[in-house]
């Protein structure tokens, strides 16, 4: 039901269903259409707590009707993804739909938040079916697989799933103080068994200029 | 909905486009010369060193000359495949035979150390030198051009073989009265095509399809010396006469 119009656009197909949306990102729709925002993105008062609290925060909108509703935000390339009853962690900034039966929620990743300038959390999609995620420029998808570990740059991270562990890499040493450093000196290891999300371009992050 | 393509390092394109905006080099216990922060993602034991520190030395005096700038690269080194991207422009490789070529020095992504690196006469350009490959960025993708062209500079990504580019203007549309009002506050209409770079000559002249330029990339200071264009000493800087009008007097052509 989600497909690419394009590969900027995203189209859902509503046959009396509903998909939940960022606030703002309708483009077009043919059809009846009603949209509804949800606050705290539809995850209950906890849900809106735990958003406010962790600054992970997702305004998400429900729309739901007959037809074809068009979504875009910022002429970012979008990427779909099936889920199977696995998890997909994404950054809040970067998910742009998913299916009303997928369950969000809030995770904390511990220190690489704190690196890639994102917070320390980041926001979980579970369940089965489509979700549509943003980044800046086509993304490329990396698979990890015991043999095969995968480092990445905290900025160029937009999402992953499967059974990673996530640890974080820092190669600061004297000559990163004095000014001397390689600019890659922190990265984000992914090991286990999944894919990773990385977009050909760096965000400002705390980490990404030392 | 078409399944995206999962890579993984055996399925990595070797010293080769990932997609337009992503580059894939390959490393096998050799090194490459990278712009600061333009690695995003890299399988296998790769290790980035700033350069001059003290391991890369002999490295440094065969392959790069702008002391001033060394602070901007980085030394990959190891084996695996990293991917290079930078702000979602396109990015491509090219490759140099026993050539010379000259490049907008934030365009400049990567390059293998078996060339050298030299600051160019042209103030914020860089020139490589010899035989190797490297990774250029550009917003929107490459043209290549062979002179005699004129191109605008913003449009300009770099140039291969030929001489150094000059200033051309119109000049019939730029001076006199009317020229200088027209310049001076837009009446009458300019059309911001008044100027460009002229290359005469055999060789290629790089240019990229859009007029947004990359963010600029200091290329190092030139020493001090009179002579030396962007140095100090320069002839013609000296302060002008009281009475004189200077520019604006050239302008309006009195």
């Amino acid at each position: 039901m989600f497909r690419l119009q394009g590969s900027k656009t995203l189209a859902v197909d509503l046959t009396g269903d509903a998909v939940r949306a960022k606030n703002g990102s309708m483009v077009a729709y043919d059809g009846r259409m009603s949209f509804k925002k949800m606050s705290g993105g539809g995850e209950g008062i906890r849900g809106m707590v735990t958003r406010r609290l962790t600054g992970e925060q997702l305004t998400v909108m429900e729309v739901s009707g007959q037809g074809t509703c068009y979504f875009a935000d910022r002429a970012s390339e979008i990427n779909l993804v099936a889920l199977h009853g696995d998890t997909l962690y994404v950054e809040a900034s970067n998910l742009l739909a998913t299916d009303a039966g997928l369950r969000t929620g809030t995770t904390f990743t511990g220190l690489r938040g704190g690196a890639s300038g994102n917070g320390l959390f980041t926001t979980t999609v579970e369940g089965t079916g489509q979700a549509a995620i943003m980044s800046d420029g086509t993304a490329v998808l990396l698979r990890v697989s015991p043999r095969y570990p995968l480092m990445v740059d905290p900025g160029a991270y937009i999402a992953h799933q499967g059974r990673l562990q996530q640890s974080f890499q820092a190669g600061v040493n004297f000559r990163t103080l004095m000014g001397e450093g390689s600019g890659e000196a922190f990265q984000i290891r992914f090991e286990g068994e999944g894919l990773v999300y990385v977009q050909p371009s760096e965000r400002n992050t705390v980490g990404g200029d030392v | 909905m078409s399944t995206p393509v999962v890579l993984d390092p055996t399925t990595l394109p070797s010293d080769d486009n990932v997609n337009s905006y992503t580059f894939c080099v390959e490393l096998k216990g050799s090194r490459w010369f990278l712009q600061k922060g333009k690695m995003i993602a890299y399988y296998g034991q790769i290790q980035f060193d700033g350069i001059g520190h003290g391991r890369f030395e002999r490295l440094v005096r065969s392959s790069f000359h702008s002391p001033l700038h060394a602070s901007d690269w980085v030394v990959a080194e190891g084996s695996g495949k990293m991917l290079l991207a930078d702000r979602a422009f396109d990015v491509n490789s090219f490759d140099l035979e026993d050539g010379n070529l000259t490049i907008r020095s934030g365009n400049l992504l990567a390059y293998q150390p078996t060339m050298a690196l030299k600051q160019s006469i042209v103030p914020g350009f860089v020139t490589l030198i010899g035989t190797g490959k490297f990774v250029a960025a550009s917003n929107g993708p490459v043209v290549f051009m062979e002179p005699p062209l004129r191109v605008d500079p913003q449009a300009l990504v770099g140039w291969a073989d030929c001489p150094s580019p000059c200033h051309h203007y119109d000049h019939g549309y730029m001076t006199g009265v009317m020229g200088g009002i027209r310049s001076l506050t837009g009446i009458g209409g300019t059309s911001g095509e008044e100027h460009q770079f002229e290359f005469v000559g055999a060789g290629t002249v790089l240019l990229q399809s859009s007029e947004a330029l990359m963010a600029e990339q200091a290329a190092g200071a030139v020493p001090n010396e009179p002579g030396v264009p962007g140095g100090g000493g320069q002839p013609g800087s000296a302060p002008r006469m009281p009475g004189q009008l200077g520019d604006l007097q050239r302008r309006f052509g009195w």
